[in-house]
C-alpha cells in the first residue's frame, strides 16, 4: 500500500515536472476508445468529450482517442462493452452513478463489480425547480401545498427508475407527500415541460435548466447539497447559484443528492494501467478548460480516486438500494 | 419589423469571404457524410467540432450548420440513384425518386429533389425570420398530449388502405412497432422485449432497419431481374437540369403544401422525417390523378424534399430558443454551443444577437451554397453508375455494411442489416407494403412515451387528448385524414362520373 | 434453357412461409410482454400493454394473410415466387454477401471489404488477379483512412489489425 502511494506520488511528481509518463509502468500502445454512456449531447457526452478535447489540445496522450457513443438502454450498452472488453486497458467508460444503479432495477447482463473504477471527477447537484409564476416561493410552502392535496402535483424528471426518479421517492418520504411523477426522455424536455407549466416542478442539474432560469421561465426553491453551491456570477436579478437555500435549511430534510461523472476500465485490467489514467485525468483536471466546463455546467469539483472511490461508490450505492428496495423495484 | 433589421444586421455579420468559403467546405463535406448511409450529419458535426473549439461561436456554427444542409441534399442523392437513403429524412425520396432514375431520369430526380429542398429550407428560414418570438412561444404550449396528436395526425396522413392487403398493411405496422419497442422504456425504467439478449439492449435502431430494407433489400431485388442498374445510367447534361428547373413552378401547390406541412413538423416536434412521409402522403391523397405514385411521380420527390428540408431548417429554432434538440445532430451541435460558451434557451435571442442572426442569416446563404453545389456534383454522382457493376455493385453493399455498423458501432448490426435486407427483399416481393413500417419505427415509441406521459398527467383520464383547443383541433385533423379515404369514396358513390371525368386536365 | 425458367418456389408457399413467420414473430412479442403487466393502473398503460396487442394484431393479421393466402391459392401455385434462373443470379450475390457478414464479424469490417471486393471482382467480374487486388486495396486503405483518420468513427477491428497493432 504504502509502495503504491509512493508510486504515485512519484509519477505525480514527474508529470508535474512537465515530463511526459513515458516513464510510468503502462502506456497506451495504440488508440483509446473512450466508450460514452450516453447518447450524443448527453451529459455524460460533453464530460467525455471535454476530457477528450483536454487531452488532444494539451497533447497528453501519444496515442489518438476515439469517441464511441453506447448509450442504449440508458447506459447499459456502454457497461454491457465494457464487460466483454476485459482485460483491455485501451477502451475507457464514462459514466454517472448509472453504472452500480442500473444493475439494481433492470436484469443486465453485467455487474457493477465487471468494471474497474478509475475516477470520479465531478459532481452534479439537484436543484428543487417551479415554474417562474409558480405561486411557491419556497420549499416550504411548496410542501404544504403538496401535503394539502395528495397525488395532485406532478414533478417530471429524466427517465424512470433513475436518478431523478429516486430523488423523487425520497422527497416523497422525507416531507411525507405524494407526487406525479412523469419521466421524459431528457433532463432539456423536463426543463421545457416546466417552463411551459406542463409540470409543476421538476428536479433538474444545474446546467440542464439555467437557460429557462434567465429566461423567467424556471426557478429555484433549494439544492440537495449539505451546503450551498459555490459562489459564482449572478445567474438572474442579482440572485446566483449561492443564494439557493439548501433543501435541508429550506424544510426537506435530505442531507445531499448528488451524481458523480465517473469514469471506469474494463475488469481485470493491471494497477498500473489504473494508475496511468488517473494520472492523466489529474492532469486534465488542471487545465482552465476543465476549470470552465465545471463553472459553465454549475457542478461541484470533486476529484474521488481509490480508497475514497470505492467509499464514495459504496455509500452512494447504498442510498440508492435503500430507495429501489422501498419502492419495490429491486429486480431478482 | 424588428426582426428585418435584425436579418440585415445578421447579413452583415454572416457575408465575409472566410464565412462563405466555410460554408462551401462545409456543405462538400456535408455531401460526402450525407452520401455514405449511416454517416450522417451527427458524425460530420462530430468529427468538425475540434475544429470548431478554436473559431469565434459565429464562424463555428456556420462551418456545422452547413454540413447539415450538405447532408440533407447529401442524403437524397444516394437515395433517388440506388434507394439506398443516405440520412433516414430521405427515405421518402425514394418512392419515386428512384423509379425516376430507373427510367432513366435521374438528372430530372435530381434537379428536383435539390430545387425543391432549396425552396423547403428556404420556406423554414423565412418563418424562423419574422415569427422568431412567437415560435418559441408556440412550441412551449406543446406538452406530452399535444406530441401524441402531432404522431398521431403524421400517421394518420401517411398510412391509407393502398392496393395491398389490409392484413399486410396492418403486419407492416405492428412490427414496425414492435421493433421501436425493443430495450429500454424510457416511462417504466423497464427492458422490454430483449428475451435477455444483450446486443438488443439500445433497441433496433431504425437507420440500420433502413439501409436493410431500401439498400440491400434493393440490390437483392434488382439482382434476381439481372438489370445491374442499367436503365440507371442516364447521362446528365446542364441543359437538362435548366429545363427542369423551369418546369418547377408547375408544382406550385405541392411545394407551397410541402413547405408548410414541413414548418408545422419542424416547430412541433414532429421532425423531418416524419414531416416527409406526411407530405408525401398528403400529396398521394390530394394529388388530381393518384396513381402513378410510387412508379416515378415528379411529385413523389418534390413533396418529401420539401417537407424535409423545411422541417430541417425550422427546428433549428426550438434548439436555440429551447434548448430542445430535435434530432441527433440539434442535440451534437447544442454540445458544441456549451462548448463554445453559450447556453441553448430563450435568453440566446436576447444576449447573443450577433450569433443568433448570423446564424440565421448564414441559413439563407448556406442553402443557396448548398443547391449550387450540390447541383454541380450531380454530373459527378451520376458517373459513379458508369463504374463497371462488378466493382460498383459490391461497393455499395461494402458502404451499406460499413455504414450499418458505424449507426452504433454494433458488430451485431452486421446481421441486423441483412436480416432486414432479406426481409426488405420478400415483403417487397409478396407486396407487402414497407413505408408503413418504416414511419411506425420513427414513431412508434415517441407516441408511445407521448401516450403514457399524458395519461400519467392526467391521472388516467383518456380526455387529456381533447383537454384543450390545440390538442382537440390537431387530434381532430388527424382523424379526419384517417377517415378522408372513406370520405371520398362516400363522394364518389354519391356524385358518380365526376371522379374519372376530372382526371384527365 | 426453358427448363431454368420452371418456378422453383410457388407464389403460394412463399405466402404461407411469410404468414407462418409473422404469426410467429407475433407470438415471440406477446410472449416478450407478458414479462410485464400488461393491464392499465392509475398511471395508464404498463409496459407490457402495447406490445402485447401489437403482438396480438401481428397474430391476428397473419391469420388474415393465411386464410387470403389459401383462399387465392388457385392463382398463386402456379406464380412463380422465384425462378430457377432467379434463384441463380440472387444466390450469386446473396452467399459472398452473407460470407462477407460473416468474414467481418469475425475478421474485422476492412479485411472483409478486401477479401469480398477482390474476391467478387476476381470471380464474378472476371477481372484479373493484379487489378483485382490493386482497386479492393486502394478502396479498403480510403476507407481506413476516411474511416479512422477523417470521421473518426472506428470500424470493426479484426486479429489482422490487433497483430499489426494499428488497433
Amino acid at each position: 500500500m504504502l509502495m503504491k502511494k509512493a508510486l504515485t506520488a512519484a509519477t505525480a511528481l514527474v508529470a508535474a515536472l512537465g515530463i511526459s509518463a513515458a516513464e510510468a509502468a503502462w502506456k497506451p500502445t495504440k488508440p483509446v476508445e473512450f466508450v460514452v454512456s450516453s447518447g450524443p449531447g448527453g451529459g455524460t457526452d460533453q464530460f467525455a468529450r471535454t476530457v477528450q478535447s483536454i487531452i488532444t489540445k494539451y497533447n497528453l496522450l501519444d496515442q489518438p482517442i476515439v469517441v464511441v457513443n453506447k448509450g442504449g438502454g440508458s447506459g447499459a450498452e456502454g457497461f454491457v462493452y465494457g464487460k466483454t472488453a476485459e482485460g483491455e486497458p485501451h477502451k475507457v467508460i464514462f459514466g454517472t452513478n448509472n453504472e452500480w444503479l442500473l444493475p439494481l432495477v433492470a436484469k443486465l447482463a453485467y455487474k457493477p463489480e465487471d468494471l474497474t473504477p478509475v475516477a470520479v471527477m465531478a459532481v452534479d447537484e439537484f436543484l428543487l425547480w417551479v415554474t417562474g409564476d409558480s405561486p411557491y416561493q419556497d420549499a416550504k410552502s411548496f410542501i404544504e401545498a403538496a401535503k394539502a392535496e395528495p397525488g395532485k402535483i406532478k414533478i417530471g424528471g429524466s427517465q424512470s427508475k433513475d436518478t431523478d426518479h429516486i430523488l423523487v421517492k425520497q422527497i416523497e418520504r422525507a416531507a411525507g407527500i405524494k407526487v406525479i411523477y412523469v419521466p421524459f426522455k431528457s433532463g432539456g424536455e423536463a426543463a421545457t415541460q416546466l417552463a411551459g407549466g406542463h409540470v409543476d416542478a421538476n428536479t433538474n442539474n444545474p446546467s440542464e435548466n439555467i437557460g429557462q432560469w434567465k429566461a423567467g421561465g424556471v426557478r429555484p426553491l433549494c439544492v440537495f447539497a449539505p451546503e450551498r453551491m459555490a459562489k459564482g456570477e449572478p445567474v438572474v436579478d442579482g440572485k446566483g447559484w449561492a443564494d439557493i437555500p439548501t433543501c435541508k435549511e429550506a424544510g426537506i430534510p435530505i442531507e445531499h443528492y448528488q451524481m458523480p461523472r465517473t469514469v471506469f476500465l474494463p475488469g481485470g485490467v493491471s494497477q498500473d494501467a489504473v494508475d496511468f489514467y488517473v494520472e492523466l485525468l489529474k492532469q486534465v483536471r488542471e487545465k482552465p478548460e476543465w476549470q470552465e466546463y465545471i463553472t459553465r455546467t454549475s457542478q461541484s469539483n470533486r476529484f474521488f480516486v481509490g480508497e475514497d472511490l470505492h467509499t464514495f461508490i459504496k455509500n452512494n450505492e447504498d442510498e440508492g438500494r435503500a430507495v429501489i428496495t422501498a419502492e419495490g423495484w429491486l429486480v431478482k | 419589423m424588428d426582426n428585418i433589421a435584425s436579418l440585415m444586421h445578421g447579413f452583415s455579420v454572416a457575408l465575409t469571404m472566410h464565412h462563405v468559403l466555410l460554408m462551401m467546405l462545409g456543405v462538400l463535406l456535408g455531401i460526402l457524410v450525407g452520401v455514405l448511409p449511416g454517416l450522417g450529419a451527427p458524425n460530420g458535426v462530430t468529427l468538425l467540432m475540434p475544429l470548431t473549439f478554436s473559431m469565434d461561436p459565429i464562424s463555428a456554427i456556420i462551418l456545422l450548420t452547413s454540413m447539415y444542409w450538405g447532408a440533407l441534399f447529401g442524403g437524397s442523392t444516394t437515395s433517388i440513384l440506388f434507394n439506398i437513403p443516405g440520412e433516414p429524412s430521405s427515405v421518402a425520396t425514394t418512392f419515386d425518386g428512384h423509379p425516376m432514375a430507373k427510367q432513366g431520369r435521374a438528372t430530372e430526380a435530381l434537379t428536383y429533389a435539390f430545387l425543391s429542398a432549396g425552396f423547403g429550407a428556404l420556406a423554414g428560414v423565412v418563418l424562423i425570420t419574422l415569427l422568431s418570438g412567437w415560435v418559441a412561444k408556440f412550441a412551449l404550449r406543446f406538452s406530452s398530449p399535444e406530441f401524441f396528436a402531432v404522431y398521431f395526425l403524421a400517421f394518420a396522413s401517411f398510412i391509407g388502405l393502398g392496393g395491398a392487403s389490409p392484413f399486410k398493411t396492418v403486419i407492416s405496422i405492428m412490427l414496425g412497432f414492435a421493433f421501436t419497442a425493443v430495450g429500454m422504456d424510457t416511462v417504466s425504467g423497464n427492458v422490454r422485449l430483449t428475451y435477455g439478449f444483450d446486443e438488443l439492449l439500445r433497441g433496433i435502431s431504425f437507420l440500420v432497419a433502413v439501409i436493410g430494407l431500401f439498400g440491400i433489400g434493393e440490390l437483392l431485388l434488382t439482382m434476381e431481374e439481372g438489370l445491374r442498374f442499367e436503365g440507371v445510367k442516364a447521362r446528365v447534361s446542364p441543359r437538362k437540369v435548366f429545363e427542369t428547373l423551369l418546369t418547377l413552378p408547375r408544382y406550385w401547390v405541392t411545394l407551397l403544401r410541402s413547405a408548410l406541412i414541413g414548418c408545422w413538423m419542424g416547430i412541433t416536434p414532429g421532425g423531418p422525417t416524419a414531416a416527409s412521409f406526411m407530405s408525401y402522403g398528403l400529396a398521394k391523397r390530394f394529388a388530381r390523378r393518384p396513381e402513378g405514385f410510387g412508379q416515378g411521380r415528379e411529385e413523389g420527390v418534390i413533396a418529401p424534399e420539401t417537407a424535409d428540408h423545411a422541417a430541417g431548417s425550422s427546428a433549428i429554432l426550438p434548439m436555440l430558443a429551447l434548448g430542445i434538440p430535435g434530432s441527433a445532430t440539434a442535440a451534437v451541435m447544442m454540445g458544441g454551443l456549451m462548448i463554445w460558451g453559450l447556453t441553448p434557451g430563450p435568453m440566446l435571442f436576447i444576449e447573443q444577437k450577433d450569433f443568433v442572426w448570423g446564424l440565421i442569416a448564414s441559413m439563407y446563404l448556406g442553402n443557396v451554397v448548398a443547391v449550387v453545389l450540390v447541383l454541380a456534383t450531380v454530373p459527378l454522382f451520376a458517373s459513379i453508375l458508369r463504374v463497371p457493376f462488378a466493382i460498383i455493385g459490391p461497393l455499395i453493399l461494402v458502404i451499406c455494411v460499413s455504414g450499418a455498423y458505424t449507426v452504433d458501432s454494433a458488430a451485431f448490426d452486421l446481421w441486423m442489416v441483412l436480416i432486414f435486407g432479406v426481409l426488405g427483399y420478400v415483403f417487397k416481393k409478396l407486396d407487402y407494403p414497407i413505408a408503413p413500417m418504416v414511419l411506425a419505427m420513427v414513431l412508434g415509441d415517441k407516441a408511445e412515451d407521448a401516450f403514457r406521459q399524458s395519461v400519467i398527467m392526467s391521472g388516467g383520464d383518456l380526455s387529456v387528448f381533447w383537454s384543450n383547443s390545440l390538442v382537440s383541433s390537431i387530434m381532430s385533423l388527424g382523424i379526419l385524414l384517417l377517415a378522408w379515404p372513406l370520405l371520398t369514396r362516400i363522394f364518389r358513390l354519391l356524385r358518380p362520373g365526376r371522379s374519372t371525368g376530372t382526371t384527365t386536365a | 434453357m426453358s427448363t431454368n425458367e420452371r418456378s422453383l418456389i410457388s407464389r403460394f408457399a412463399m405466402e404461407v412461409v411469410t404468414g407462418c413467420i409473422a404469426l410467429l414473430a407475433g407470438i415471440v412479442v406477446v410472449l416478450g410482454a407478458l414479462e410485464y403487466e400488461i393491464g392499465w393502473d392509475e398511471a395508464g398503460p404498463q409496459p407490457g400493454y402495447f406490445p402485447f396487442y401489437v403482438g396480438l394484431i401481428i397474430i391476428v393479421a397473419s391469420l388474415g394473410v393465411l386464410v387470403q393466402g389459401f383462399l387465392n391459392r388457385s392463382r398463386t401455385t402456379g406464380e412463380a415466387f422465384l425462378t430457377r434462373e432467379g434463384f441463380k443470379r440472387v444466390m450469386a450475390f446473396f452467399l459472398p454477401l452473407a460470407a462477407f457478414t460473416a468474414g467481418s464479424y469475425v475478421l474485422g469490417l476492412y479485411v472483409g471489404t478486401f477479401v469480398y471486393l477482390a474476391g467478387v471482382m476476381i470471380f464474378q467480374g472476371g477481372y484479373r488477379w493484379p487489378f483485382a487486388l490493386t482497386v479492393a486495396g486502394g478502396i479498403t486503405v480510403f476507407f481506413f483512412v476516411l474511416f479512422e483518420r477523417w470521421f473518426q468513427v472506428p470500424l470493426l477491428k479484426g486479429p489482422l489489425e490487433a497483430f499489426l497493432g494499428i488497433y
